[in-house]
């Protein structure tokens, strides 16, 4: 889903003062989007995303910086973060979504790395198990998100349709 | 009429509105279509027909005294846009070079690149009768006339790669020496590294690979850049038109095809249309066009895909984000990027 909580609630809100409002003309519907409006409006100040599957996130890249350090000891590579990298008194989602995006950055240079000649020089072998297990590491991150994501509504939402079926929380 | 106005270098840029008014592009609209045809021209039902997520798709009839009323389409790059900001080129390319040849194109009626008479770049063409086929949905349609349209998709595509753009404005499209298929896949590297977009590590690592590992094409052709189920215009069982030019370059012809084999664009399945075998869609292709498929090339291009379906969508959620284009399905498609991204994976696997 998209990055920042606030922009999103705010694009929901725009999208149902924009579109939603002036094409209804029955006052039960527009009294339904204005609480709708209301609410989202209490959750912009009061919600954030959950920090549990981010929490995930970061504790699977903690495992796989460890493993890669341990394989790799002895060869140049890019430097691995000092672990644990989650304070334990961190709760505030943005941090730990910083923190996720952070370790991302530093997955992808370890994986560009692992590809690429220097690493393949050194020691192939190695280098290419390297590369495999964190290919599988950052497909598990990914799996996380997966389950957070609702059912694809891409027919709905592409072409409009009114009884594509209601959305399932 | 058929009017390409050009900027010229020492003319400032003109001052564009942030956002497009639909009353303010109808009143340019009629002052734009009177000056370049000569006669006061009105402009009547008007609307916006478009849910597309880039261009803004107008339908109109422009009403003269010269030339009657016609049915025309206009089509506006909006300042924040899913590939803003956006040239006209492309798709005015395309209308022009192709029409009159085995690839069925509206008829180009004027276009600007700097937008002097709308304030957006656009290009004003034809409108063309038909219905335009949901690439997700597993349509109730004939099963046999599924195929027929199915087959004609398969024979234009072959036509399209048939022509050769050194002899059509697509040449002016080739930037330097750089191999063409490797400038867009450089292209899309460029737009995934912007500071702003959330990183995946294996687009980064996967965009390299894709770099450093592009086949040689068979021949470089005219590639449509989004050629789908959805992207032409069906009526009475043929193929009328195919639309949305904007990704048009040139580049390795496995490109195309692999596009159009996208289980996403084919209501899941890994049959064209839901009805064409994969080996029967290549062995048309080859015949119609006189191309070898290549199955090391299309695995590529599968692979390039996935890699490009997770580009767009990563330009969604910046439209969204960044730009504050407030269209709710750009910020839905970002939720699309695990799964694209792990399918990316597996592909390159396949490719490799």
């Amino acid at each position: 889903m998209s990055a920042s909580f606030e922009r999103l609630v705010d694009g929901i809100i725009d999208a149902l003062q924009s579109h939603v409002v002036p094409n209804s003309n029955d006052d039960f519907v527009r009294g339904q989007v204005f609480s709708a409006i209301y609410a989202l409006n209490g959750l912009k100040l009061a919600a954030d995303w959950k920090a549990g599957p981010l929490l995930e996130q970061v504790r699977l890249q903690d495992d796989t910086f460890a493993a890669v350090k341990r394989l790799a000891d002895g060869i140049t590579h890019p430097e691995i973060p000092a672990m644990p990298r989650l304070p334990s008194d961190l709760s505030d989602a943005a941090a730990i979504e910083a923190l996720r995006d952070d370790g991302d950055r530093r997955l992808g240079q370890l994986l560009l790395w692992a590809s690429g000649a220097d690493a393949r020089a050194a020691n192939r072998d190695l280098a290419t198990g390297i590369e495999q297990l964190l290919r599988r590491s950052i497909c598990d991150q990914l799996k996380i998100e997966l389950a957070t994501t609702p059912k694809s509504m891409l027919q709905q939402i592409a072409g409009g349709e009114r009884d594509g079926g209601a959305a399932q929380g | 009429m058929q009017d390409v106005a050009k900027r010229p270098d020492d003319v400032p840029e003109p001052v564009r509105p942030a956002v497009v008014s639909d009353d303010a592009v109808r009143t340019a609209l009629a002052q734009h279509l009177s000056r370049i045809s000569g006669s006061r021209t009105e402009i009547a039902s008007f609307g916006r027909k478009s849910s597309g997520f880039s261009w803004i798709t107008y339908a109109f009839v422009a009403r003269s005294a010269a030339e009657g009323d016609r049915k025309l389409i206009l089509r506006v790059g909006p300042p924040n846009g899913l590939f803003a900001p956006y040239s006209v080129l492309p798709q005015v390319y395309a209308l022009q070079s192709l029409a009159g040849s085995g690839v069925p194109v509206p008829a180009l009626v004027s276009s600007e690149q700097h937008g002097a008479g709308i304030g957006f770049p656009f290009f004003i063409c034809e409108h063309v009768e038909g219905d335009v086929p949901a690439p997700w949905a597993a349509s109730e349609l004939d099963p046999d006339h599924k195929r027929t349209i199915a087959r004609q998709f398969v024979e234009i595509l072959a036509s399209l790669h048939r022509i050769d753009p050194g002899a059509t404005a697509f040449a002016s499209l080739q930037q330097g020496s750089q191999r063409a298929e490797v400038c867009a896949i450089a292209g899309w590297r460029a737009s995934l590294a912007r500071p702003t977009a959330r990183y995946y590590p294996l687009l980064d690592w996967g965009g390299r690979w894709l770099e450093d590992n592009c086949p040689q094409p068979p021949c470089r052709t005219i590639v449509h850049g989004d050629y789908r189920i959805g992207n032409f215009i069906e009526y009475n069982g043929r193929i009328a038109a195919i639309l949305d030019w904007e990704l048009t370059h040139l580049g390795d012809p496995h490109e195309d095809l692999a596009w159009a084999m996208m289980p996403t664009f084919n209501a899941r399945s890994r049959k064209l249309y839901g009805v064409l075998e994969r080996a029967e869609v290549i062995d048309l292709y080859q015949r119609a066009s006189g191309i070898a498929v290549s199955d090391k090339s299309l695995a590529f291009y599968e692979a390039y895909a996935l890699y490009q379906a997770a580009a767009i969508q990563m330009c969604a959620v910046r439209a969204f984000e960044v730009d504050r284009f407030n269209d709710m399905r750009l910020a839905v498609m970002a939720s699309q990027m695990p799964s694209i991204v792990r399918a990316f994976e597996r592909a390159l696997e396949a490719a490799a």
